[in-house]
């Protein structure tokens, strides 16, 4: 289809179409430009209280997570602290072969 | 009378949105409105409010507002978020109303007959009628080769200033005119065996 041919059906319809003028008013109506702009920021302020959220909701969990953790292995960690304080106690200087060897050469 | 009013800073107004400035939202949406408003009504799509249309694209340019680096006029990148919106809506319409003799109005219907088995201009009593007969006709066509075809013959621009507003580069604007272009030649000759039948 050759749009510039002038008799052509289609070039002839948008012809006439293009003398429809479109008198619309084109200015924003009353209360618009302050309904989006209140919206646009009200988006951006819940996009940034949602991640506020999330990441309190994430230090809970991480704290409850080291309680849990530190509750499951008590005994281990209880028992590995006895065992050291056993230790110091029967030998005097615990593992520390300095103390040891100053020990001997006093003794 | 001349205009009284100061010109529009745009720059200054960009940089206050961007601080948070709800003012300058409100400022920037009135100045920017007629632009928008004229993209929208131009590619409304069906059943779409106007009002709800220009919303969503200012929201939209509100979004995206901190990655616009200057490359493009703000008025161009703009009008870019508004065409992309309108033709996302046009594709979202499941089904195009197919195109039948039958469904046109008894004004329309005389104009097509007319301009399909005579040479003569459309009256101009008769615009309205052609008027909508291109719209009709242009809801036939895929909602990308729709744009190309109404901003090229309706509102006669340049493929330089499609390129601009589209963000298309000029060789695919001239592929999607030639297809779309096919598609009426089509959508004629099938109209012109109906009429004789």
């Amino acid at each position: 289809m050759n749009r510039n041919d002038p008799n052509h059906p289609w070039a002839r319809l948008t012809a006439a179409a293009r003398t429809v003028t479109d008198d619309r008013d084109t200015a924003a109506p009353y209360g618009f430009a302050t309904r989006v702009s209140a919206l646009a920021f009200a988006a951006e302020r819940r996009q940034a209280s949602l991640l506020e959220r999330f990441s309190l909701r994430a230090l809970g969990i991480a704290c409850l997570l080291t309680i849990g953790t530190v509750a499951a292995n008590y005994s281990v960690v209880s028992n590995l602290f006895n065992n050291e304080e056993t230790s110091l106690v029967t030998t005097g200087t615990g593992d520390d072969p300095v103390a040891e060897l100053v020990d001997v050469a006093s003794s | 009378m001349p205009d009284d009013d100061p010109p529009f800073d745009l720059a200054g107004c960009l940089e206050r949105v961007r601080q948070q400035d709800q003012l300058a939202a409100r400022d920037l949406v009135d100045h920017l409105y007629p632009l928008v408003i004229r993209i929208v009504r131009s590619h409304l799509p069906r059943r779409v409010p106007e009002e709800d249309l220009s919303q969503e694209i200012f929201l939209k340019m509100f979004t995206r507002i901190a990655q616009y680096q200057g490359a493009v006029p703000f008025s161009h990148w703009v009008s870019r978020i508004a065409v992309t919106t309108c033709i996302d809506h046009l594709r979202a319409q499941k089904r195009r109303p197919e195109f039948r003799m039958a469904d046109l109005s008894e004004t329309e219907a005389e104009v097509l007959g007319n301009v399909m088995t005579s040479e003569t201009d459309v009256p101009v009593n008769d615009a309205m009628a052609a008027h909508e007969l291109v719209h009709k006709l242009l809801d036939q066509l895929k909602p990308d080769d729709q744009l190309v075809i109404r901003l090229l013959d309706l509102e006669q621009k340049t493929i330089a200033e499609i390129a601009a507003q589209t963000g298309w580069n000029q060789s695919l604007i001239k592929v999607r005119a030639f297809r779309a272009r096919r598609k009426l030649q089509k959508l004629f000759q099938d109209l012109q065996k109906q009429e004789r039948s």
